[in-house]
Parts: C-alpha cells; structure tokens; sequence
C-alpha cells in the first residue's frame, strides 16, 4: 500500500522542501517564549509571534512543547498530565521496508505535534489537512507521544525475531484477570498524553490521518488526572477508590536510580539497539466501585494499608513517612497482605523490583449488569520485566484487593529508545544502516 | 508527489506552468458532462437489472422456496449496493430497502424494519419464509419506484465523483466489520458490490483523472487491484464464502489498501475541480 511518501521539510509532512520551509512555524507565544520547529531551530532566529494563545486558554500551558529528541522518549519521566490515552494498533505494513517507513512517518508526525505549529492551509475543495479540533494553530499543550513496540512486532512478518528483547512476549494471564482480547496486545503503542483530552484526540486523529495503508487500530483507552503534578504543592493523585496512588513511586528526578532500574539496555542483557529503551506494561484494571463504596471505610484502609484521608501509612503520621516493616512483622499495623506491603514490602530484596508507575484512571461507560465501568490505566515502566512489574505482580496475586478489582486488558510492550535527532527515526536500531 | 504539489501549486504553478497541471482547474465543469451522463447508463442498467432480480428472488420468498431464496439472497442487493451514490439519494426508499434493525427502535420486531434485512433476518435467522410475503410485496414496490426516480434524476456530479468515496466508506465503517449482514453472512458479496461501483465511477473519470493527477489515479487503481485479489480468494462458484470464513491476516489486508482508498478517494472532488 502506497501511502505517497511526504518528505521533504514542510513540517506537516515532514520535509516538504523550502516552500513550505517559508510558511512560518514558529510559535511565538506570551510569556512562553519561542518555540522553533527542531529543523528551524538552528537556522533561524526567533521571529515576531505569528499568533497569540486563544483567548479563554492557558497561555502558558497550552504553548508548552516538551522536548521529543533525547536518548530517551518523553512522557515515561515528565510528570504525568491531566489527559493520556493508550492506543494500540496492528501493524498493516507487510516488509520490512513498510515498517521502516511507518517508523519514519510515526516520527516525523510526533516530531511535528509535539513542537505544534500551523498545518499548511489546503484548497478548500480538499478534504482539510489537519482535524481542526484545536482550532487554526496546532499548540503543543504539553503534548507527548511515546512509542512501544508489542513481541508480536519480532515475529516472522519482518524478520526481526533475533532483535526480540529477551523478556518481551505477549502478556500472560495472571489469576485475578479476566482478559478480554479485544483490549489486549498490539504490534504497537502509542501513549498520548497532554494537558487536554482535545490534544491527546488530535493527536492520534492525525497519526491515523497520516499512516491510512500502515495502521490499524486494535483498541483504545483514554484516562485522566488531576493538571498541575508534578509542581512541587501538588497532592499525591487518588485513584477511583479513593486512595492516594503513587505516594511510594520512583523519583523521576533521580538519574541514577532510572539508569537502574527504568532503562534497559545490554546491562540487562538486551539487544544494544534497545540502549534506552525500557518495559511498558500497561493493564485496564477495572474497579468495583459500587461494591467499593458499600465497604467500611476501616477495611478500605486495611487492604490498602494507608488512611484514606491523607494517605499516610496506617499506624504513621504522615504520607511521606520514611519507615519499613521490621518494626512490624506480624502486621499489627498493615496487614500482611495489604496492598502497599505487598506491592512494595521496603526490603534490600525488593528494591530492584521497583517500577515506575505512571498511571491515569479511567472511566469508559457502564458494563451489561448497569454498573460503573471505571478504575485504573496502569501503566509502568522498568528496565527488567521479570524482576520488575512480573515479581509485583506475583507477591500481589491472591490480595485482598482483588476482590475489588478486576484486570481486563493491556499488554506488554518494549518503549524503543529516543530518537537522537532529526535525522534520526524511532526504531532505527532495528534496521540495518 | 501529490500532496507536496497541492501545498506548492498556488506558489509554484504559475512559474511553471508546464511543469504539472495546474491542479482543479485542469477540468472544466463541461469536460464531466460525458463521465456523468455515462455513468447514469449504468445506475439505470443496474437499477433494472436489480428490479429483475428483486423479482426472481421475492417470487422465490413469497413461494415459500427457502432455500432458493437464501441463494438468491446476496446476488440480489448486488446491483443496489453498487449504485448507492444515487440510490441514497432517497432517504425515504433507502431507509425502506436497506435499513438495518439497529436503525428501529424495536430492532427486527419493529414494524418499520422492512426491506432486505427484515427478509434477511427471516430466510436466516428464523431460517422460515413464514410472514415474509408482505415484506417481499413491499420490497419489490420499492425497488421499482427507485428504478423509476433513478430515471427522472438529474445526476449531480458531486454526488457522482463523491459516491466513490461514499461506497468506500460504507465498507471502511460496516462491510469490513461484518456487521451489515449479520443474519446471512453475505459481506463479501456486498463488499464486492460497494468495490465494483466505486471503480465504476474511477473508469468514467479515468481520462480527467489521468491529466488531472496520474500518481492519484495509480495509487488509487493499485489498492482497487489489492482489494479485489484478496476477494478473489473467497469467490465461490455462486459468491462468495461466509464473512466468517475471511482471515484475520485477510481482514488486515483488506484495511491497508481500504483506509488508502477511502483517503485517497476524499480527494476525487477536489482534484476535479468541484465544490
């Protein structure tokens, strides 16, 4: 299938060639400073803003364009934003040259959206180039788009079965789940997160719009958060029952501690071409909510081991309470099977299964029995499956939570590592020079 | 390179006007007169042959014939799910023929669910030719009345250039699922129809389109060809085998060279100059 190839150096199509090179993408925006196209950033000095904010909108949010080249993708580190979706495709590519070419695309359109700017206007007897749902001018509104690959990538289809990472296969069943197989596995991933549900839904319009021959959708998961993490006076995020989730998490911020335990590479035993890549596994877990909300509120706080009100450890004072269990090992205070302690039981043992867990919950509708379909769009990131997530997981099988919860969905998944620039292409590692 | 033309056209173009053909003003309103005029013959032709067909298989339904009927079945829409661009025209007669029961409020017992699929659902479902006379009556009546409004039509080229798209929609949302003929399993058979009238449409306007954007019509006469190679697969002596017979691998083969119609397709309006 014979998508015209749009290259050149337009940034619609990335590459369009010096016409389009003149158009202008330079956002320049109040207080936000300017924002370059990467390819324009080194030839040009910052022009006069083209165009303001709209009103009504965040100026300073809405222009934020986070950095898309780096060792790394974005969206695994940053702080999680209000809005993210996962969207899982099938990949309709058939040789390996197709497949390189969905990679260059799927990178020259996040390149472009992530940076924003204003598509190329069209004749109005043509369909219009770009969806229009953020209005004329395409601001970036703090907008990542990360891309993993499933194992089924490393079957047969495209030769790639030797750079396979080692622990990447398609995700087992675990005894609480409920799998639904049209919500599970995908060749690829792409998580979308922005500060508005607007811009994650323009984004995957347009990735769909570009790549028609390449792609097809398998399902597709949109979650929310409270805006404003990250910021040093934000509160811990509650998840759909009502707890606090993420207090214990990995600091982001600790480099050392993500080389360990985030990003996989040949330390890990991986191929070299996944140097900066790392696990993701991503689980629709739905909440028994109605049943939830029937249970007192003492029982709450034991299977998860925290007080509800301000998420402190039971038996401590405050949420960040440095402490661990050796003070407690009958579990007088947090039951040996509550949440917390089993997902994280603070031993020199289990400290390399910790994962970075970047979460959002959702809400899709009510199920046949006329009862809430929401809860939690797990999403983790480790540099070892197996020591990580999977050993998580196993000390979790049987808890008292489960009886709350119910995993119907998701898939392992391997994030490839950043592009370096813009020459470079995600998953260029997996084909030869 | 067409897109990479259509966003340098208004600046480049009148520096090198032999370069490409200026893109929409390459055909004049007048130069569709004939592709259209054309393509009504065969809407008309179609139109007949499916009052004909119709007739056979009502004759069949209202005799009692069940197994006649079920193999009468897909061969008979054939004609309407080709010329559906102009049949649509209609809401009244397209709503009568070809509604599905997700369209009634009481699904199959709603007594507006008349046409084919109502019929459908009792040759298949309910696997009986019981009640389904008045149904039958009911079909042929409408048929004959969209043979005889297809003729007083005035064609109007946009509808004519945009129906190719439109069919290529209509398989990218229903016929690709396997949702339309739930009761019969008869897709194929539609998804054929919907294929052959949109190409129809590209073959009355294949010279324009020719001048107008060759690498359009390329592209565009490739993924007709992906399409019907993977169809060919499931042709049987009479049609084609069950929508459950088609692969996943088929399914996903299928969309590739789908989405890139329906994409490329979106583009037959403006590349031939019309609003």
């Amino acid at each position: 299938m014979t998508d015209k190839p749009r290259s050149g150096g337009c940034p619609f199509h990335p590459g369009t060639g010096p016409v389009a090179g003149r158009r202008g993408l330079m956002l320049g925006l109040a207080g936000g400073g300017a924002l370059l196209l990467p390819a324009q950033a080194k030839a040009q000095p910052a022009p006069a803003p083209l165009m303001q904010s709209p009103p009504g909108r965040d100026a300073g949010a809405a222009g934020t364009a986070l950095p898309f080249y780096g060792p790394h993708q974005p969206g695994i580190l940053n702080p999680p934003p209000a809005a993210g979706l996962v969207a899982a495709f099938d990949v309709l590519a058939t040789t390996p040259e197709e497949l390189q070419r969905l990679f260059r695309l799927l990178t020259g359109r996040i390149a472009f959206l992530m940076a924003g700017g204003t598509p190329p206007a069209a004749d109005p007897r043509f369909p219009p180039n770009d969806s229009g749902i953020l209005g004329p001018v395409i601001l970036p509104d703090g907008l990542t788009v990360t891309l993993s690959v499933g194992a089924s990538i490393f079957d047969e289809r495209f030769g790639l079965q030797a750079l396979r990472p080692r622990q990447l296969v398609a995700m087992p069943r675990f005894p609480n789940d409920a799998p639904d197989r049209d919500w599970m596995h995908g060749d690829l991933l792409l998580q979308i997160c922005a500060n508005t549900p607007a811009a994650t839904l323009h984004a995957l319009r347009d990735i769909i719009k570009h790549m028609p021959s390449l792609l097809r959708l398998r399902w597709k998961l949109e979650g929310f958060l409270p805006a404003g993490l990250g910021d040093a006076s934000a509160e811990t995020p509650r998840n759909l029952l009502g707890f606090k989730d993420g207090t214990a998490n990995l600091d982001p911020a600790d480099a050392t501690l993500m080389d360990a335990l985030v990003w996989a590479g040949p330390a890990q035993g991986e191929p070299a071409w996944a140097q900066g890549g790392s696990y993701q596994v991503v689980r629709i877990i739905r909440n028994f909510v109605e049943r939830w909300d029937r249970t007192p509120l003492r029982e709450q706080e034991r299977i998860f081991g925290r007080r509800r009100e301000d998420g402190a450890p039971l038996g401590r004072s405050a949420e960040h309470e440095a402490f661990d269990y050796a003070d407690d090992p009958d579990g007088q205070r947090i039951a040996l099977d509550a949440h917390i302690r089993l997902a994280n039981p603070r031993t020199a043992e289990s400290a390399n299964s910790r994962i970075l867990r970047r979460p959002f919950n959702y809400s899709r509708g009510i199920t046949r029995a006329g009862q809430l379909d929401m809860g939690l769009l797990f999403i983790c990131f480790q540099a070892d499956l197996r020591a990580g997530f999977v050993a998580v997981q196993e000390r979790l099988n049987g808890e008292p939570l489960e009886e709350y919860i119910k995993p119907t969905g998701g898939g392992y998944f391997f994030v490839l590592p950043g592009a370096a620039g813009p020459d470079a292409y995600l998953g260029q590692g997996l084909f030869p020079a | 390179m067409r897109r990479r033309f259509l966003l340098h056209a208004v600046l480049v173009a009148p520096l090198l006007p032999a370069a490409r053909p200026a893109f929409a003003a390459a055909v004049s309103p007048l130069e569709l007169a004939g592709p259209i005029a054309q393509y009504k013959l065969y809407v008309l032709d179609e139109a007949r042959q499916l009052v004909e067909r119709t007739e056979r298989f009502t004759t069949a339904v209202k005799a009692g014939e069940l197994a006649r009927a079920q193999a009468l079945y897909a061969a008979t829409r054939e004609p309407y799910e080709r010329i559906e661009p102009l049949a649509e025209l209609f809401s009244d007669l397209d709503g009568a023929i070809d509604s599905r029961a997700d369209d009634h409020a009481k699904a199959e017992q709603d007594p507006d669910f008349t046409g084919f699929h109502r019929i459908e659902y009792g040759l298949f479902h309910e696997k009986s030719t019981d009640g389904l006379a008045p149904f039958a009556d009911k079909l042929l009546a409408d048929v004959r009345e969209l043979h005889t409004r297809l003729q007083d039509l005035t064609t109007p080229p946009d509808k004519v250039v945009g129906g190719a798209a439109a069919l290529i929609e209509e398989v990218a949302a229903t016929k690709i699922s396997g949702e339309e003929n739930r009761y019969s399993g008869t897709d194929l058979s539609d998804f054929q129809a919907n294929i052959d009238g949109s190409k129809k449409i590209v073959d009355v306007l294949r010279p324009l389109l020719q001048r107008a954007d060759a690498a359009l019509l390329a592209q565009v006469d490739g993924n007709f060809g992906r399409v019907n190679a993977i169809l060919a697969r499931y042709r049987t002596a009479d049609g084609f085998q069950n929508y459950e017979k088609l692969s996943a691998a088929d399914r996903n083969g299928l969309q590739a060279p789908i989405t890139a119609l329906a994409e490329d397709l979106s583009r037959l309006r403006g590349t031939l100059g019309l609003d």
